[in-house]
Protein backbone atom coordinates (compact mmCIF):
# COMPACT_ATOMS: atom_id res chain seq x y z
CA UNK A 1 0.00 0.00 0.00
CA UNK A 2 3.00 2.13 0.82
CA UNK A 3 4.64 1.82 -1.89
CA UNK A 4 1.56 2.46 -4.18
CA UNK A 5 1.63 5.96 -2.14
CA UNK A 6 4.98 6.67 -3.36
CA UNK A 7 4.40 5.10 -6.72
CA UNK A 8 1.96 7.70 -7.36
CA UNK A 9 4.02 10.97 -6.01
CA UNK A 10 6.48 9.78 -7.86
CA UNK A 11 4.62 10.09 -11.40
CA UNK A 12 3.16 13.26 -10.00
CA UNK A 13 6.43 15.05 -9.62
CA UNK A 14 7.45 13.91 -12.92
CA UNK A 15 3.92 15.39 -14.36
CA UNK A 16 4.79 18.69 -12.90
CA UNK A 17 7.93 18.52 -14.19
CA UNK A 18 7.07 17.99 -17.83
CA UNK A 19 4.04 19.34 -18.35
CA UNK A 20 3.24 22.35 -18.64
CA UNK A 21 -0.30 22.48 -18.10
CA UNK A 22 -2.87 22.97 -15.52
CA UNK A 23 -3.74 20.51 -12.56
CA UNK A 24 -7.03 19.29 -14.66
CA UNK A 25 -5.02 17.59 -17.01
CA UNK A 26 -2.39 16.05 -15.21
CA UNK A 27 -4.99 14.41 -12.55
CA UNK A 28 -6.99 13.12 -16.08
CA UNK A 29 -3.67 11.44 -17.67
CA UNK A 30 -2.81 10.12 -14.15
CA UNK A 31 -3.62 6.81 -14.73
CA UNK A 32 -2.29 6.31 -17.95
CA UNK A 33 1.10 7.03 -17.39
CA UNK A 34 0.60 4.83 -13.97
CA UNK A 35 -0.02 1.63 -16.06
CA UNK A 36 3.23 2.61 -17.94
CA UNK A 37 5.31 2.58 -15.28
CA UNK A 38 3.58 -0.79 -13.35
CA UNK A 39 5.35 -1.96 -17.01
CA UNK A 40 8.63 -1.82 -14.59
CA UNK A 41 11.85 -2.17 -16.76
CA UNK A 42 10.80 -2.10 -19.89
CA UNK A 43 10.48 1.35 -21.63
CA UNK A 44 7.63 3.44 -21.70
CA UNK A 45 5.56 4.30 -24.51
CA UNK A 46 7.41 8.05 -25.12
CA UNK A 47 11.12 6.12 -24.62
CA UNK A 48 9.93 3.64 -27.37
CA UNK A 49 9.16 6.75 -29.69
CA UNK A 50 12.25 8.46 -29.03
CA UNK A 51 13.92 5.59 -30.01
CA UNK A 52 12.00 5.38 -33.06
CA UNK A 53 13.24 9.14 -33.98
CA UNK A 54 16.49 8.26 -33.56
CA UNK A 55 16.49 5.25 -35.39
CA UNK A 56 14.75 6.23 -38.45
CA UNK A 57 16.97 9.11 -38.98
CA UNK A 58 19.91 6.93 -38.24
CA UNK A 59 20.42 3.89 -39.39
CA UNK A 60 20.67 2.21 -43.09
CA UNK A 61 17.36 0.30 -44.06
CA UNK A 62 15.19 -0.50 -47.08
CA UNK A 63 11.44 -0.69 -46.81
CA UNK A 64 8.60 -1.51 -48.72
CA UNK A 65 5.30 -0.56 -48.02
CA UNK A 66 1.61 0.00 -48.63
CA UNK A 67 -0.47 3.30 -48.05
CA UNK A 68 -4.11 2.89 -48.19
CA UNK A 69 -6.87 5.17 -47.87
CA UNK A 70 -10.25 4.88 -48.69
CA UNK A 71 -9.84 1.65 -50.33
CA UNK A 72 -6.84 2.15 -52.37
CA UNK A 73 -3.39 0.70 -51.89
CA UNK A 74 -0.24 2.26 -53.18
CA UNK A 75 2.78 0.65 -52.98
CA UNK A 76 6.13 2.25 -52.12
CA UNK A 77 9.28 2.21 -51.76
CA UNK A 78 12.01 3.90 -49.26
CA UNK A 79 15.82 3.38 -49.35
CA UNK A 80 17.50 5.52 -46.28
CA UNK A 81 21.11 6.17 -45.52
CA UNK A 82 23.94 8.30 -43.72
CA UNK A 83 26.73 9.30 -45.94
CA UNK A 84 29.28 11.51 -43.40
CA UNK A 85 26.47 12.51 -40.94
CA UNK A 86 23.88 13.57 -43.59
CA UNK A 87 20.75 11.43 -44.25
CA UNK A 88 20.25 10.51 -47.86
CA UNK A 89 16.70 9.33 -48.62
CA UNK A 90 15.13 7.83 -52.16
CA UNK A 91 11.76 7.31 -52.77
CA UNK A 92 9.48 5.79 -55.48
CA UNK A 93 6.22 4.67 -56.77
CA UNK A 94 6.28 1.05 -57.33
CA UNK A 95 3.04 1.05 -59.69
CA UNK A 96 1.93 3.18 -62.39
CA UNK A 97 4.49 6.11 -63.98
CA UNK A 98 7.84 6.31 -62.63
CA UNK A 99 7.86 9.21 -59.73
CA UNK A 100 10.96 8.95 -57.94
CA UNK A 101 12.98 11.20 -55.32
CA UNK A 102 16.06 12.09 -53.53
CA UNK A 103 16.36 14.31 -50.95
CA UNK A 104 19.96 14.77 -49.87
CA UNK A 105 22.44 17.84 -48.09
CA UNK A 106 19.74 20.43 -47.78
CA UNK A 107 18.39 19.69 -51.85
CA UNK A 108 15.27 17.43 -52.98
CA UNK A 109 15.01 16.21 -56.54
CA UNK A 110 12.21 14.92 -58.43
CA UNK A 111 12.37 12.64 -60.94
CA UNK A 112 9.10 12.10 -62.96
CA UNK A 113 8.23 9.85 -66.41
CA UNK A 114 7.38 12.32 -69.23
CA UNK A 115 8.63 15.80 -67.21
CA UNK A 116 11.42 17.29 -66.53
CA UNK A 117 13.40 16.68 -63.41
CA UNK A 118 14.31 19.36 -61.09
CA UNK A 119 15.43 19.98 -57.75
CA UNK A 120 14.16 22.35 -55.09
CA UNK A 121 16.15 23.62 -51.83
CA UNK A 122 14.45 22.03 -48.90
CA UNK A 123 15.50 21.12 -45.42
CA UNK A 124 12.23 19.06 -44.76
CA UNK A 125 12.04 15.63 -44.33
CA UNK A 126 8.12 14.92 -45.41
CA UNK A 127 9.16 11.39 -46.44
CA UNK A 128 6.56 8.19 -45.33
CA UNK A 129 7.00 8.39 -41.40
CA UNK A 130 8.70 11.81 -41.10
CA UNK A 131 6.02 13.80 -39.66
CA UNK A 132 5.78 11.01 -36.59
CA UNK A 133 9.75 10.22 -36.51
CA UNK A 134 10.04 14.63 -36.04
CA UNK A 135 7.83 14.82 -33.68
CA UNK A 136 8.65 16.52 -30.22
CA UNK A 137 7.25 14.11 -28.40
CA UNK A 138 7.86 15.96 -24.64
CA UNK A 139 6.13 19.01 -26.45
CA UNK A 140 3.58 16.92 -27.52
CA UNK A 141 2.45 16.17 -24.27
CA UNK A 142 0.62 19.27 -23.74
CA UNK A 143 -1.72 17.54 -26.78
CA UNK A 144 -1.59 13.83 -26.66
CA UNK A 145 -1.16 10.80 -24.08
CA UNK A 146 1.02 7.62 -25.33
CA UNK A 147 0.25 4.24 -24.06
CA UNK A 148 1.41 1.13 -24.86
CA UNK A 149 -1.15 -0.71 -26.39
CA UNK A 150 0.66 -4.13 -27.08
CA UNK A 151 2.76 -6.69 -29.06
CA UNK A 152 2.06 -7.77 -32.32
CA UNK A 153 4.09 -9.02 -35.63
CA UNK A 154 4.23 -6.45 -38.70
CA UNK A 155 6.40 -7.11 -41.82
CA UNK A 156 7.86 -10.80 -40.10
CA UNK A 157 9.11 -8.41 -37.22
CA UNK A 158 8.25 -8.68 -33.26
CA UNK A 159 6.18 -4.90 -33.25
CA UNK A 160 4.88 -2.85 -30.59
CA UNK A 161 1.70 -0.78 -30.88
CA UNK A 162 1.77 2.85 -28.96
CA UNK A 163 -1.22 4.70 -29.08
CA UNK A 164 -1.10 8.82 -29.32
CA UNK A 165 -4.23 9.91 -28.19
CA UNK A 166 -5.53 13.39 -28.77
CA UNK A 167 -5.85 15.06 -25.32
CA UNK A 168 -9.18 17.24 -27.46
CA UNK A 169 -11.35 16.69 -31.00
CA UNK A 170 -9.06 19.40 -32.66
CA UNK A 171 -6.55 16.84 -33.55
CA UNK A 172 -6.49 13.06 -34.45
CA UNK A 173 -5.23 10.32 -32.71
CA UNK A 174 -1.87 7.76 -34.11
CA UNK A 175 -1.15 4.18 -33.34
CA UNK A 176 2.33 3.93 -34.07
CA UNK A 177 3.73 0.42 -34.70
CA UNK A 178 7.15 -0.19 -33.69
CA UNK A 179 10.06 -3.08 -34.59
CA UNK A 180 11.48 -4.33 -31.16
CA UNK A 181 14.62 -5.23 -32.69
CA UNK A 182 15.45 -1.85 -34.87
CA UNK A 183 12.58 0.48 -33.22
CA UNK A 184 12.40 1.90 -36.64
CA UNK A 185 8.34 2.31 -37.45
CA UNK A 186 6.93 -0.23 -39.47
CA UNK A 187 2.59 0.49 -39.29
CA UNK A 188 0.96 4.34 -39.24
CA UNK A 189 -2.64 4.80 -38.38
CA UNK A 190 -4.36 8.08 -38.60
CA UNK A 191 -7.56 7.44 -36.35
CA UNK A 192 -10.19 9.78 -36.07
CA UNK A 193 -12.19 11.04 -32.77
CA UNK A 194 -14.74 8.49 -33.30
CA UNK A 195 -11.74 5.54 -33.77
CA UNK A 196 -12.51 4.78 -37.48
CA UNK A 197 -9.14 4.24 -39.71
CA UNK A 198 -8.65 7.51 -41.74
CA UNK A 199 -5.43 6.47 -43.35
CA UNK A 200 -2.64 3.46 -42.85
CA UNK A 201 0.80 3.25 -43.75
CA UNK A 202 1.61 -0.52 -43.53
CA UNK A 203 5.64 -1.57 -44.01
CA UNK A 204 5.59 -4.89 -45.73
CA UNK A 205 9.19 -5.51 -46.16
CA UNK A 206 11.97 -4.27 -43.94
CA UNK A 207 16.15 -4.33 -44.55
CA UNK A 208 18.44 -2.96 -41.95
CA UNK A 209 22.00 -2.91 -42.79
CA UNK A 210 25.00 -1.71 -40.87
CA UNK A 211 26.56 -0.33 -44.30
CA UNK A 212 24.96 1.99 -46.93
CA UNK A 213 23.54 0.46 -49.75
CA UNK A 214 25.79 1.44 -51.87
CA UNK A 215 23.66 2.15 -54.74
CA UNK A 216 22.11 4.95 -53.01
CA UNK A 217 25.75 6.20 -51.93
CA UNK A 218 25.98 6.39 -55.91
CA UNK A 219 23.18 8.54 -56.40
CA UNK A 220 24.61 11.12 -53.78
CA UNK A 221 27.75 11.43 -56.04
CA UNK A 222 25.50 12.32 -59.17
CA UNK A 223 25.15 15.65 -60.57
CA UNK A 224 21.44 16.77 -59.60
CA UNK A 225 19.11 17.90 -61.76
CA UNK A 226 18.22 21.60 -62.42
CA UNK A 227 17.63 24.11 -59.34
CA UNK A 228 14.05 25.39 -59.19
CA UNK A 229 13.82 28.81 -57.37
CA UNK A 230 10.46 29.23 -55.55
CA UNK A 231 10.17 33.28 -55.27
CA UNK A 232 10.81 34.27 -51.45
CA UNK A 233 7.98 35.92 -49.40
CA UNK A 234 8.98 39.14 -47.45
CA UNK A 235 8.37 40.13 -43.95
CA UNK A 236 6.64 43.23 -45.66
CA UNK A 237 4.43 41.16 -47.38
CA UNK A 238 2.79 39.21 -45.06
CA UNK A 239 -0.87 38.51 -45.00
CA UNK A 240 -3.78 41.24 -44.64
CA UNK A 241 -5.86 38.79 -42.24
CA UNK A 242 -4.97 36.63 -39.13
CA UNK A 243 -6.26 33.43 -37.22
CA UNK A 244 -7.71 34.58 -33.41
CA UNK A 245 -7.76 31.12 -32.43
CA UNK A 246 -5.65 28.11 -32.44
CA UNK A 247 -5.32 24.78 -31.50
CA UNK A 248 -3.36 23.78 -28.66
CA UNK A 249 0.15 23.07 -30.00
CA UNK A 250 -0.19 24.53 -33.41
CA UNK A 251 1.99 27.32 -34.43
CA UNK A 252 1.70 29.74 -37.28
CA UNK A 253 5.07 29.45 -39.57
CA UNK A 254 4.48 31.45 -42.37
CA UNK A 255 2.39 34.02 -43.34
CA UNK A 256 2.28 35.84 -47.14
CA UNK A 257 0.74 36.78 -49.70
CA UNK A 258 1.32 34.75 -53.08
CA UNK A 259 0.56 33.98 -56.08
CA UNK A 260 -0.99 30.31 -56.46
CA UNK A 261 1.89 29.01 -58.56
CA UNK A 262 -0.01 26.53 -60.78
CA UNK A 263 -3.56 28.19 -60.99
CA UNK A 264 -3.93 31.51 -63.32
CA UNK A 265 -1.58 33.55 -60.90
CA UNK A 266 -4.57 33.67 -58.51
CA UNK A 267 -3.36 36.02 -55.65
CA UNK A 268 -3.96 34.90 -52.28
CA UNK A 269 -3.71 35.98 -48.45
CA UNK A 270 -1.96 32.92 -47.12
CA UNK A 271 -1.24 31.33 -43.73
CA UNK A 272 0.57 28.30 -42.83
CA UNK A 273 0.17 26.40 -39.36
CA UNK A 274 2.43 23.72 -37.77
CA UNK A 275 1.73 21.24 -34.49
CA UNK A 276 4.84 19.54 -35.80
CA UNK A 277 2.71 16.37 -37.07
CA UNK A 278 0.77 18.01 -39.06
CA UNK A 279 0.06 21.22 -41.47
CA UNK A 280 -2.85 23.43 -42.32
CA UNK A 281 -2.99 25.93 -45.11
CA UNK A 282 -5.38 28.75 -44.71
CA UNK A 283 -6.26 30.77 -48.09
CA UNK A 284 -7.87 34.37 -47.92
CA UNK A 285 -9.36 35.20 -51.81
CA UNK A 286 -11.99 36.72 -53.42
CA UNK A 287 -15.01 34.41 -54.42
CA UNK A 288 -14.92 33.13 -57.54
CA UNK A 289 -17.77 30.98 -57.77
CA UNK A 290 -20.67 30.31 -55.30
CA UNK A 291 -20.98 27.25 -53.91
CA UNK A 292 -23.72 24.76 -52.88
CA UNK A 293 -23.18 23.70 -49.29
CA UNK A 294 -22.67 20.66 -49.74
CA UNK A 295 -19.98 21.78 -51.77
CA UNK A 296 -17.98 22.94 -49.09
CA UNK A 297 -16.23 20.34 -47.97
CA UNK A 298 -14.09 17.57 -49.40
CA UNK A 299 -12.45 14.48 -47.26
CA UNK A 300 -9.83 12.03 -48.64
CA UNK A 301 -8.13 10.19 -46.29
CA UNK A 302 -7.00 12.00 -43.01
CA UNK A 303 -7.15 15.28 -45.36
CA UNK A 304 -9.56 17.81 -45.53
CA UNK A 305 -10.38 20.80 -47.84
CA UNK A 306 -13.10 23.00 -46.46
CA UNK A 307 -14.29 26.19 -48.03
CA UNK A 308 -16.18 29.31 -46.54
CA UNK A 309 -17.76 32.22 -48.23
CA UNK A 310 -18.51 35.33 -46.68
CA UNK A 311 -19.33 38.10 -48.13
CA UNK A 312 -17.21 38.95 -51.29
CA UNK A 313 -14.26 36.50 -50.02
CA UNK A 314 -13.51 32.84 -49.51
CA UNK A 315 -11.72 31.12 -47.18
CA UNK A 316 -10.13 27.39 -47.55
CA UNK A 317 -8.36 25.59 -45.35
CA UNK A 318 -6.65 22.56 -46.07
CA UNK A 319 -4.52 20.04 -44.22
CA UNK A 320 -5.01 16.73 -41.99
CA UNK A 321 -7.31 18.07 -39.19
CA UNK A 322 -10.73 17.14 -38.19
CA UNK A 323 -13.44 19.15 -40.13
CA UNK A 324 -14.18 20.63 -36.72
CA UNK A 325 -10.86 22.19 -36.38
CA UNK A 326 -11.34 23.09 -39.98
CA UNK A 327 -14.76 24.64 -39.54
CA UNK A 328 -13.08 26.61 -36.13
CA UNK A 329 -10.02 27.88 -38.13
CA UNK A 330 -12.47 29.53 -40.92
CA UNK A 331 -14.55 31.09 -38.21
CA UNK A 332 -11.48 32.37 -36.54
CA UNK A 333 -9.75 34.38 -39.72
CA UNK A 334 -10.13 38.24 -39.25
CA UNK A 335 -8.64 41.26 -40.84
CA UNK A 336 -5.63 42.01 -39.61
CA UNK A 337 -6.10 45.41 -37.69
CA UNK A 338 -4.04 48.40 -38.65
CA UNK A 339 -3.26 50.41 -35.21
CA UNK A 340 0.59 49.89 -35.23
CA UNK B 1 18.25 18.82 -70.18
CA UNK B 2 20.81 15.99 -71.18
CA UNK B 3 21.88 15.65 -67.67
CA UNK B 4 18.21 15.28 -67.07
CA UNK B 5 17.94 12.79 -68.86
CA UNK B 6 21.15 11.09 -68.06
CA UNK B 7 19.82 11.53 -64.35
CA UNK B 8 16.44 9.55 -65.50
CA UNK B 9 17.58 6.85 -67.23
CA UNK B 10 20.36 5.66 -64.61
CA UNK B 11 18.10 6.02 -61.94
CA UNK B 12 15.95 3.66 -64.48
CA UNK B 13 18.57 1.69 -65.40
CA UNK B 14 20.09 0.79 -61.96
CA UNK B 15 16.58 -1.47 -61.25
CA UNK B 16 15.79 -4.34 -63.06
CA UNK B 17 12.58 -4.36 -61.81
CA UNK B 18 11.24 -1.16 -63.63
CA UNK B 19 12.04 -3.02 -67.17
CA UNK B 20 9.58 -5.73 -66.28
CA UNK B 21 6.93 -3.30 -64.85
CA UNK B 22 7.21 -0.99 -68.24
CA UNK B 23 6.81 -4.10 -70.07
CA UNK B 24 3.68 -4.50 -68.77
CA UNK B 25 2.74 -1.09 -69.12
CA UNK B 26 3.30 -2.07 -72.77
CA UNK B 27 0.81 -4.68 -73.02
CA UNK B 28 -1.59 -3.50 -70.86
CA UNK B 29 -4.13 -1.69 -73.28
CA UNK B 30 -5.90 0.94 -70.76
CA UNK B 31 -3.03 1.82 -69.29
CA UNK B 32 -1.37 2.38 -72.68
CA UNK B 33 -4.33 4.81 -73.51
CA UNK B 34 -4.26 6.56 -70.47
CA UNK B 35 -0.39 6.90 -69.87
CA UNK B 36 0.18 6.84 -73.59
CA UNK B 37 1.96 10.00 -73.01
CA UNK B 38 4.17 9.08 -70.44
CA UNK B 39 6.19 6.57 -72.84
CA UNK B 40 9.43 6.55 -72.60
CA UNK B 41 9.26 7.42 -76.52
CA UNK B 42 7.13 10.50 -75.75
CA UNK B 43 9.36 11.22 -73.20
CA UNK B 44 12.92 11.61 -75.01
CA UNK B 45 10.55 13.35 -78.04
CA UNK B 46 9.62 15.99 -75.61
CA UNK B 47 12.80 16.90 -74.31
CA UNK B 48 14.02 17.46 -77.49
CA UNK B 49 11.66 20.03 -78.25
CA UNK B 50 10.63 22.48 -75.70
CA UNK B 51 8.48 20.58 -73.33
CA UNK B 52 5.16 21.37 -73.31
CA UNK B 53 4.29 20.37 -76.26
CA UNK B 54 0.95 18.28 -76.32
CA UNK B 55 1.85 14.94 -78.24
CA UNK B 56 -1.31 12.92 -77.31
CA UNK B 57 -3.33 14.18 -79.50
CA UNK B 58 -1.25 13.76 -82.52
CA UNK B 59 -1.21 10.11 -80.45
CA UNK B 60 -4.68 9.90 -80.43
CA UNK B 61 -5.20 11.03 -84.25
CA UNK B 62 -2.50 8.38 -85.15
CA UNK B 63 -4.21 5.71 -82.89
CA UNK B 64 -8.05 6.62 -84.69
CA UNK B 65 -6.77 6.61 -87.99
CA UNK B 66 -5.40 2.75 -87.75
CA UNK B 67 -8.53 0.65 -86.27
CA UNK B 68 -8.18 -1.41 -89.47
CA UNK B 69 -4.22 -2.93 -87.91
CA UNK B 70 -6.03 -3.71 -84.86
CA UNK B 71 -5.56 -7.04 -85.59
CA UNK B 72 -4.77 -8.32 -82.25
CA UNK B 73 -7.71 -7.34 -80.64
CA UNK B 74 -11.44 -6.37 -81.66
CA UNK B 75 -11.94 -4.77 -78.51
CA UNK B 76 -9.37 -1.59 -78.87
CA UNK B 77 -11.04 0.25 -81.45
CA UNK B 78 -14.51 1.95 -79.75
CA UNK B 79 -12.47 2.20 -76.55
CA UNK B 80 -9.23 5.18 -77.28
CA UNK B 81 -11.31 6.84 -79.17
CA UNK B 82 -13.97 7.34 -75.84
CA UNK B 83 -11.50 7.36 -73.18
CA UNK B 84 -9.98 10.33 -76.22
CA UNK B 85 -11.91 13.82 -75.13
CA UNK B 86 -11.49 13.27 -71.28
CA UNK B 87 -7.84 12.28 -71.31
CA UNK B 88 -6.74 15.47 -73.72
CA UNK B 89 -8.35 17.74 -71.95
CA UNK B 90 -6.67 16.33 -68.63
CA UNK B 91 -3.38 16.34 -70.79
CA UNK B 92 -3.78 20.20 -72.35
CA UNK B 93 -4.87 21.51 -68.68
CA UNK B 94 -1.74 20.29 -67.19
CA UNK B 95 0.18 20.54 -70.27
CA UNK B 96 0.86 24.31 -69.67
CA UNK B 97 2.72 24.20 -65.55
CA UNK B 98 3.68 20.23 -66.24
CA UNK B 99 6.71 21.73 -63.65
CA UNK B 100 4.94 22.81 -61.13
CA UNK B 101 2.53 20.58 -60.74
CA UNK B 102 5.27 18.12 -60.57
CA UNK B 103 6.68 20.42 -57.90
CA UNK B 104 3.64 19.68 -55.77
CA UNK B 105 3.13 16.14 -56.63
CA UNK B 106 -0.32 16.19 -56.70
CA UNK B 107 -2.44 14.65 -59.56
CA UNK B 108 -6.31 15.23 -58.70
CA UNK B 109 -8.84 13.63 -60.69
CA UNK B 110 -12.49 14.78 -61.00
CA UNK B 111 -15.61 13.33 -62.44
CA UNK B 112 -18.55 15.08 -63.21
CA UNK B 113 -21.44 12.58 -61.49
CA UNK B 114 -24.81 14.35 -62.70
CA UNK B 115 -23.82 16.48 -65.00
CA UNK B 116 -22.27 14.04 -67.84
CA UNK B 117 -23.50 11.11 -68.77
CA UNK B 118 -21.33 8.13 -67.99
CA UNK B 119 -18.67 7.37 -69.58
CA UNK B 120 -18.14 3.74 -69.19
CA UNK B 121 -14.68 3.96 -69.57
CA UNK B 122 -13.77 7.04 -67.77
CA UNK B 123 -13.66 5.32 -64.66
CA UNK B 124 -10.92 3.61 -64.93
CA UNK B 125 -8.46 6.44 -65.33
CA UNK B 126 -10.16 8.29 -62.54
CA UNK B 127 -8.85 5.47 -59.79
CA UNK B 128 -5.58 4.99 -62.09
CA UNK B 129 -4.28 8.41 -60.79
CA UNK B 130 -2.13 8.99 -57.62
CA UNK B 131 -1.01 11.49 -55.89
CA UNK B 132 2.85 12.03 -55.41
CA UNK B 133 4.88 12.88 -52.08
CA UNK B 134 2.40 12.38 -49.85
CA UNK B 135 -0.24 14.25 -51.62
CA UNK B 136 -4.00 14.34 -51.73
CA UNK B 137 -6.39 13.89 -54.91
CA UNK B 138 -9.79 14.79 -53.83
CA UNK B 139 -12.86 12.87 -54.61
CA UNK B 140 -15.41 14.19 -57.04
CA UNK B 141 -17.93 16.37 -56.44
CA UNK B 142 -21.38 16.51 -56.82
CA UNK B 143 -22.81 18.73 -59.21
CA UNK B 144 -26.10 20.12 -58.70
CA UNK B 145 -28.43 21.69 -61.16
CA UNK B 146 -27.93 25.05 -61.71
CA UNK B 147 -24.30 24.96 -61.82
CA UNK B 148 -22.79 24.75 -65.24
CA UNK B 149 -19.75 22.37 -66.24
CA UNK B 150 -17.70 24.66 -66.57
CA UNK B 151 -18.26 26.51 -63.16
CA UNK B 152 -18.00 23.53 -61.79
CA UNK B 153 -14.59 22.60 -63.78
CA UNK B 154 -13.38 26.00 -62.37
CA UNK B 155 -14.08 24.55 -58.60
CA UNK B 156 -12.02 21.62 -60.09
CA UNK B 157 -9.23 23.69 -61.21
CA UNK B 158 -9.49 26.07 -57.72
CA UNK B 159 -8.98 22.64 -55.56
CA UNK B 160 -6.41 21.23 -57.57
CA UNK B 161 -4.52 24.91 -57.51
CA UNK B 162 -5.09 24.96 -53.42
CA UNK B 163 -3.97 20.96 -52.86
CA UNK B 164 -0.73 21.77 -54.71
CA UNK B 165 -0.06 24.94 -53.35
CA UNK B 166 -0.49 23.40 -49.64
CA UNK B 167 1.99 20.48 -50.85
CA UNK B 168 4.53 22.91 -52.43
CA UNK B 169 4.41 25.41 -49.29
CA UNK B 170 5.12 22.28 -46.93
CA UNK B 171 8.27 20.96 -48.93
CA UNK B 172 10.00 24.55 -48.86
CA UNK B 173 8.72 25.68 -45.88
CA UNK B 174 11.54 27.76 -43.96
Amino acid sequence: MNRHLLLRLMVATTLLLFSQLGMAIEANSSNKVLLEKKEGSSPSAIEYLKNMQVAYSQKNYEVLYLSSLQQQLEPMQLIHGNVDGQEVSYFRYLNGVIRESLQYAGKISYFEQGKPAYTLQSRHNRSIFANIAQFDYEQGKQSYNYVILGKGRIAGKQAIAIRMISKDEYRYSYVIWCDLDSALPLRLDTLSQSNIVLEQIMVVSLNVSDEINPWLLKLTQNTLPEMVHIPESTTDNSSKWKVTWLPTGFSVVKDDQHKLMMHENTPVSYILLDDGITNVSIYISKKQLFLDEKQKLIRRGATVLYTEQRGEIEINVVGDIPVTTAKRLVESVDLVSDDN
Amino acid sequence: MKEINEQLSSLIDNENVESSSLDALIHDKEQQSTFSRYHLIGDVMRNEAAMNIDISELVMAEISQQPTVAIVTPITPAQPIKAESNVISFVKRFGQYAIAASVAGVVVMTSFITSQPAVENSGIEVLNTVPFGGGVSPVSLQASKEQTKQALQKRHERLEALLKDHQLQLQVQP
